[in-house]
């Protein structure tokens, strides 16, 4: 039985102000799987994520990751689990250069030195980025930065990757390599993003919020071609289902 | 106003670098105390806020210059002293290196002037006096433009006194102070303006912000008497320190004093603490100091007293010192030729 | 405070030099300070006894591929306090020090030149430093040395997030300038403050999102890092104790006065 699993069941959270973000979300993604999360502005995508990673409490429901579930004393096993890469990079690289920031994770596990140095390797090696380690980490390009933002996250071995945005800010060649990215990971993946092309390509089920709800749930392809639902959730159909390309 | 490295001689440069390294200890060791992980990247975040901040330059009423935020009661009013004052000595730091503000010597002086001050003497005893419960906009007006006055008002006649101290400036006492107070009496209103709109800016829009802070600081008194009675030991022991190594002339700390006390003429007062100390400096000096040495005759030693800090005129120095100087920049300058010759010659 | 000089900031050492052959950060700082203590130890009349200590930037900067001009025009951005508080010194000293050939020099002026050549050579040091070693080893340097860790760690952010808040700083100049009216857009001391404040809560919120970013690694309060840095007792304990054996000469003998004797044959 795997532990790669992330299960939520009846999420809710309200911001202070009483606007309530999540009302009720359910869904479960199985070892392996990519998924797509998508919905306009407003939808609870952004929430969604912060409620997973434990940095806001929701204020129902139970977020369940390869069996332990979220609670205040469970924080750091659950972030040990799930590695998440935000939407500016500059918000995640943080560290003066792309080596400590790589190691930061590792470190903060406690590992020892070899070890550290070896994950920190490898993670770049696999996001293709080996050779800006010893860079400064405000002197990358924007695919760069993408890139190294995903290696901090994979040096802690993550099960699962969530991803908020990954797509933003890169110009079209800097996409395609991060599409070939996300198609070679092997984690369970969670990708929330208004790319719904990239959604195509690079998740096989998609998850739509709309108002705090998950208004649908299955195939991408499936989902992409229901109008009337996109139309609904103020979506519209990738670029390549509607001919453009 | 940054204090520099020109002006200062080793002895009062080291001593307030031994009270800058004190306060930042002292203040890195409150913060561990009052651990709160969300500082790190705050503190952080909000010293290059203070950078950016100072990119943004507004046209100053009435004069028809321009000027921009000093941000040090920002700094003070957001995070508390104690953080505060390590962002503003991270901030004065990068200033120092790349900035060429000041220089890496007068840094002690400057964190103490802009740094102690604001955080430790405006921000405790006026902002939070005058505005530190139920703030309304005239409460923050208030309380930020008096703070921002005297703690400029305290740095300035600070740098005024680290000059003095260190005899480099032949500015007299009064004028210096005449010079450096009113200029930063406008400077301290304009900053006040400022700090009260952004902090009323912030209040309006985000007041949890302000709330948060106020909070987060925990400041329920600081030790004062501790702290002043630690600045003055240590003062006092790395001034005495320095200035008994450091200089080869009366041209320290106790010149300046002679100077300042009063007596307009430059004769050094006869026995006392004065001639104490030169008995001493002629035993414990590296090498005897060379103008004196070279002069012959009795009469001329007493000559030289008569002027307590001048040193000796003598002709044949000037001369070898001109030449000699001159032929050594160009030696530096042939060493550089030669350097940049050989490293591209190997490349 | 700070004057608003973008040029300034593309100082730091290019990443792609290879830091190895370079002197250990805590040596270069040592030496550094060696260096300003030097210069600050002599009495305000000594001009051609601080002539020595120029071989120090000069070689400095030479060997570490600093350009002059650079350096030179960083180092007179500090000139302006220092002048106007030493141009008193030549109309309050009047006392002739100087005599060469029937001129005569008053010691207000060669204590006025004394300070400029101090200001130069302390500025540049600096600088130097600044340029020459990259600024998360400048840190790592000062961590090694005892520096509280909490301030190391403060340094750093600081220089990572300077450069992006000046960059939204600009932008926000650039918006205001393009809508105002005039040639010579000035930002009122009001619209300052709101600038201000949208920038403080921009730069709240960013604090914030990186708190976030930190969090999900596992932060725990303490910023770790591995410290590749290794001091070697032939590379920079040499580049150390050669510098301040120098400095020490410079102080202890009058090197220009000897290289006249020299040259005069005396």
């Amino acid at each position: 039985m795997s532990h790669h699993f992330l299960d939520v069941a009846g999420l809710c959270f309200a911001y202070p102000d009483g606007t309530e973000a999540l009302n009720g979300v359910s869904f479960r993604l199985e070892h392996g799987e990519s998924v797509g999360l998508v919905g306009a502005n407003g939808a609870g995508k952004s929430t969604m994520l912060l409620a997973l990673a434990g940095l806001v409490l929701p204020s129902g429901g139970t977020v369940n990751v390869g069996g332990t579930i979220l609670a205040r004393n469970t924080v750091g096993e659950i972030r040990k689990r799930m590695g998440f890469v935000f939407q500016d990079p500059e918000d995640q690289l943080f560290m003066p250069t792309v080596f400590d920031d790589v190691a930061f994770g590792p470190l903060n596990q406690g590992l020892s030195v070899p070890e550290v140095s070896s994950r920190v390797r490898e993670s770049l090696e696999g996001v293709g980025a080996a050779h800006l380690s010893e860079r400064p980490t405000y002197r990358l390009s924007g695919g760069e930065k993408r890139a190294v933002a995903i290696a901090t996250v994979l040096s802690m071995l993550p099960d699962i990757l969530v991803m908020d945005e990954p797509s933003s800010g890169l110009d079209p060649k800097g996409r395609r390599l991060l599409i070939q990215l996300l198609k070679k990971f092997t984690h369970t993946r969670l990708v929330a993003t208004h790319d719904l092309d990239l959604v195509m390509e690079a998740c096989s089920r998609t998850i739509v919020l709309h108002e705090g709800k998950v208004a649908a749930d299955g195939a991408s392809r499936e989902i992409f071609e229901n109008a009337a639902l996109l139309e609904r959730c103020h979506l519209e159909p990738p670029l390549c289902m509607q001919g453009k390309c | 106003m940054h204090m520099a490295d020109a002006l200062l001689s080793p002895a009062v440069g080291g001593t307030m670098w031994a009270v800058a390294a004190g306060l930042t200890a002292y203040s890195a060791k409150k913060l561990k105390d009052s651990p709160d992980e969300s500082r790190v990247p705050l503190m952080g975040v909000l010293g290059a806020f203070i950078f950016a901040a100072q990119m943004i330059n507004f046209s100053i009423p009435v004069t028809g210059s321009s000027g921009h935020i000093g941000g040090g009661m920002i700094l003070a009013i957001l995070l508390g002293p104690y953080a505060a004052f390590l962002v503003l000595v991270s901030v004065l730091t990068v200033q120092a290196l790349f900035f060429a503000d000041g220089g890496l010597l007068a840094l002690g002086c400057n964190i103490f002037n802009m740094g102690f001050f604001p955080c430790f003497i405006a921000y405790p005893f006026i902002y939070l006096k005058i505005a530190g419960q139920n703030p309304t906009r005239k409460k923050i007006l208030l309380a930020a433009t008096l703070s921002a006055v005297v703690g400029l008002q305290l740095g300035a006649f600070s740098v005024v006194l680290e000059t003095m101290a260190s005899g480099i400036s032949e500015l007299p006492f009064k004028t210096f102070v005449l010079l450096m107070q009113p200029i930063h009496l406008a400077i301290g209103f304009i900053e006040g303006l400022i700090t009260t709109a952004v902090v009323t800016f912030v209040w309006q829009a985000r007041p949890e912000v302000l709330e948060a802070s106020s909070r987060k600081t925990g400041l329920r008194g600081i030790p004062m008497k501790k702290v002043l009675t630690g600045l003055a030991l240590a003062a006092v022991v790395t001034g005495g320190v320095f200035s008994w190594f450091a200089s080869s002339y009366p041209d320290g700390l106790e010149w300046s004093m002679a100077r300042t006390s009063g007596s307009e003429e430059l004769e050094a007062p006869e026995g006392g603490i004065h001639a104490t100390l030169s008995a001493l400096q002629e035993k414990s000096a590296f090498l005897p100091d060379y103008g004196f040495r070279k002069a012959p005759a009795n009469e001329y030693e007493a000559a030289a007293g008569e002027h307590a800090h001048w040193p000796a005129v003598d002709p044949g120095t000037s001369l070898s010192g001109l030449v000699g100087g001159s032929l050594t920049l160009i030696l530096a300058g042939m060493a550089g030729m030669l350097i940049r010759r050989l490293s591209s010659g190997r490349n | 405070m700070g004057r608003v000089e973008p040029s300034l900031f593309s100082s730091t050492s290019d990443p792609g030099i290879d830091q190895a052959n370079r002197p250990d950060p805590r040596a270069f700082w040592v030496v550094t300070f060696a260096f300003v203590l030097t210069v600050t130890s002599f009495g305000k009349y000594e001009i051609s006894r601080l002539t020595p200590l120029f071989f120090y930037p000069v070689t400095i900067g030479t060997l570490y591929g600093v350009s002059a001009r650079a350096l030179l025009r960083k180092a007179f951005f500090a000139l302006p306090f220092v002048l106007l508080v030493g141009l008193f010194n030549p109309l309050l000293d009047r006392q002739v020090l100087l005599e060469i050939g029937g001129y005569s020099l008053s010691g207000g002026w060669v204590s006025f030149f004394s300070i400029t050549m101090r200001s130069m050579l302390a500025v540049t040091s600096a600088i130097l430093l600044a340029m020459t070693t990259p600024f998360d080893r400048l840190c790592l340097g000062l961590e090694k040395m005892r520096v509280p860790r909490v301030l190391v760690t403060q340094l750093q952010f600081l220089h990572r997030y300077m450069f992006l808040l000046r960059g939204e700083a600009l932008r926000m100049v650039r918006a205001h300038d393009l809508r105002a009216q005039g040639n010579k857009p000035r930002i009122a001391l009001s619209t300052a403050g709101s600038m201000i404040g949208l920038l403080l809560l921009r730069a709240l919120d960013r604090a914030t999102r990186v708190h976030r970013a930190m969090l999900v690694r596992g932060f725990d309060g303490e910023v770790r890092v591995l410290h590749p840095l290794r001091f070697s007792w032939s590379r920079d304990g040499g580049f150390a104790l050669g510098w301040i054996l120098y400095f020490v000469l410079v102080r202890l003998v009058n090197l220009p006065e000897w290289l006249f004797g020299w040259v005069v044959g005396r």
